[in-house]
């Protein structure tokens, strides 16, 4: 198979897993605030073990192109927020708020998932087993940040099945950055630890930004750090077994 | 000279030259509630990517007994904090918050360098044409960690001479583990992938349980997450360099 379809391939499931975090909305359960923030550390955990796979696979490939990527994807990431102005926004908010509020939650996730297509389509470049590791790392990742959308979407009204389309509309910059990135750096390899820098300092970047600032007032110190820190090592066991 | 206290002088070098990473607190004398968070933020970013390359280097020598020793390591945390009091009692005096605090991350950093000793002394074992080279870059790598540890310590009312005290004593124990670990290199290479699990599983563990939170308490999440973030990456790709 063309190696750029298995990317389109790849970075398609993962996007679409997300539909999977409308689980316990389709059984008409009501998710409380505290497992929301279990949520968000778990998915805080997987994305900083992608982060260290991608570090990993950093070393011994230009350290000061990389550093400057990884200073461009923490930049960009945090441009994004302060242009679309929620650098500030409660994130997980199941009640209250402006009407606009949903649509900026949205907006957070589809921006959320291009430093994500990035992280896929620069593994793959790598070598197509670790891509594979990584849009497998991210697709598992996507399901408890998919659950956290679906709680707040349902709780504004939104039906089950339409926020299950929604998490994986949301996701959808993810197969096309994924595909871009891998292109782009199979085009030109010089561009491989920019990109991998890029993708490293964005994930990290998101998950201090996003995932882990309000999981920590809702659910507490001790438990978000455990779930993170079992999430991460899960991930950094399962890249050493990867070639 | 006796190739022993040749480790241990190298070894001493390392554990000093933690103390220049107080220095740049000799200008810092604003203690907002910003600056405190921006402290914690640098020292949790150092601490992280100091764990991603302890890591990366345990699972070299055994994967799994690095998850091991890293389940230890936040256990270990687990009962340190139980030791040294829980905080999670509301309305609990600040000064005994900040105490409490300033004894985890003392206590953190040296039990992390006893891990750090012995990878020196079992990296000693391997020729002493490598000695000065490892003993430079162990002593660079150490000057960051000086300044994870007094960036918690000065916000909160140490002495600049203090931190650096506090500092060089997180890292006595690689002199001091590194003979040991020189003499019986095969005994300690064995333990060496649990120890370093251990080190990293208890600095993340005290970051994302102590640093963390309390930073997003006291400034905007952009800015602690900005801080964390590129501390974290430059930590990694510096130990790379050396």
């Amino acid at each position: 198979m063309d190696l750029t379809l298995v990317v389109l391939l790849f970075a398609s499931l993962s996007a679409a897993t997300a539909a999977l975090g409308v689980g316990p909305f389709a059984l008409n359960r009501r998710v409380p605030l505290t497992q929301i923030g279990l949520a968000n550390g778990v998915a805080a955990g997987m994305m900083l073990g992608a982060a260290y796979g991608l570090l990993l696979a950093s070393f011994a490939r230009g350290l000061t192109a990389v550093a400057a990527g990884a200073l461009l994807g923490i930049l960009f990431v945090a441009w994004t927020h302060a242009a679309s102005g929620t650098d500030e926004l409660d994130l997980n908010r199941l009640e209250g708020g402006s009407d606009a509020y949903g649509y900026q939650v949205l907006l957070v996730n589809s921006l959320h998932s291009g430093s994500e297509g990035v992280a896929i389509g620069v593994a793959m470049a790598v070598s197509q087993p670790f891509g594979i590791f990584m849009a497998l790392a991210i697709a598992v990742h996507n399901v408890p940040e998919a659950t956290v959308l679906c709680a707040i979407l349902t709780a504004r009204g939104v039906r089950p099945a339409s926020a299950a389309g929604l998490a994986v509309a949301a996701n959808v910059s993810q197969i096309l950055l994924a595909v871009v990135t891998y292109a782009i750096v199979r085009a030109a390899p010089g561009v491989l630890p920019w990109a991998l820098g890029f993708a490293i300092g964005g994930l990290v970047q998101l998950v201090m930004s996003e995932l882990l600032p309000e999981s920590y007032r809702q659910t507490g110190h001790r438990s978000i750090a455990l779930v993170t820190i079992v999430a991460m090592g899960i991930v950094v066991l399962l890249r050493g077994v990867v070639p | 000279m006796n190739p022993v206290l040749v480790v241990f002088l190298y070894g001493l070098i390392t554990a000093l030259a933690t103390g220049l990473g107080a220095l740049p607190f000799v200008f810092l004398r604003n203690v907002s509630p910003r600056a405190v968070a921006s402290a914690n933020a640098i020292a949790g970013g150092l601490m992280l990517g100091a764990s991603f390359g302890i890591v990366a280097e345990g699972t070299g020598y055994g994967a799994w007994q690095t998850l091991v020793g890293g389940l230890a390591g936040v256990v270990f945390i687990l009962l340190t904090q139980r030791w040294v009091g829980d905080e999670d009692v509301p309305l609990v005096a600040a000064p005994a918050a900040n105490a409490r605090r300033m004894t985890l991350i003392v206590i953190v950093m040296t039990v992390h360098s006893f891990a750090e000793g012995v990878a020196v002394g079992v990296s000693f074992g391997g020729g002493a044409t490598l000695a000065l080279a490892i003993t430079i870059a162990i002593a660079v790598h150490n000057v960051p960690e000086g300044l994870a540890i007094s960036a918690v310590l000065r916000p909160r009312g140490s002495t600049v001479l203090a931190c650096v005290a506090w500092s060089i004593f997180s890292s006595l124990p690689q002199p001091l583990m590194a003979v040991p670990a020189f003499l019986f290199v095969d005994a300690f290479q064995k333990a060496l992938p649990y120890g370093l699990g251990f080190a990293a599983g208890a600095m993340v563990f005290m970051v994302l349980e102590e640093l963390l939170p309390e930073a997003y308490d006291r400034a905007s999440r952009s800015r602690v997450a900005i801080l964390v973030s590129i501390t974290l990456v430059a930590m990694v790709l510096f130990q790379q360099t050396l």
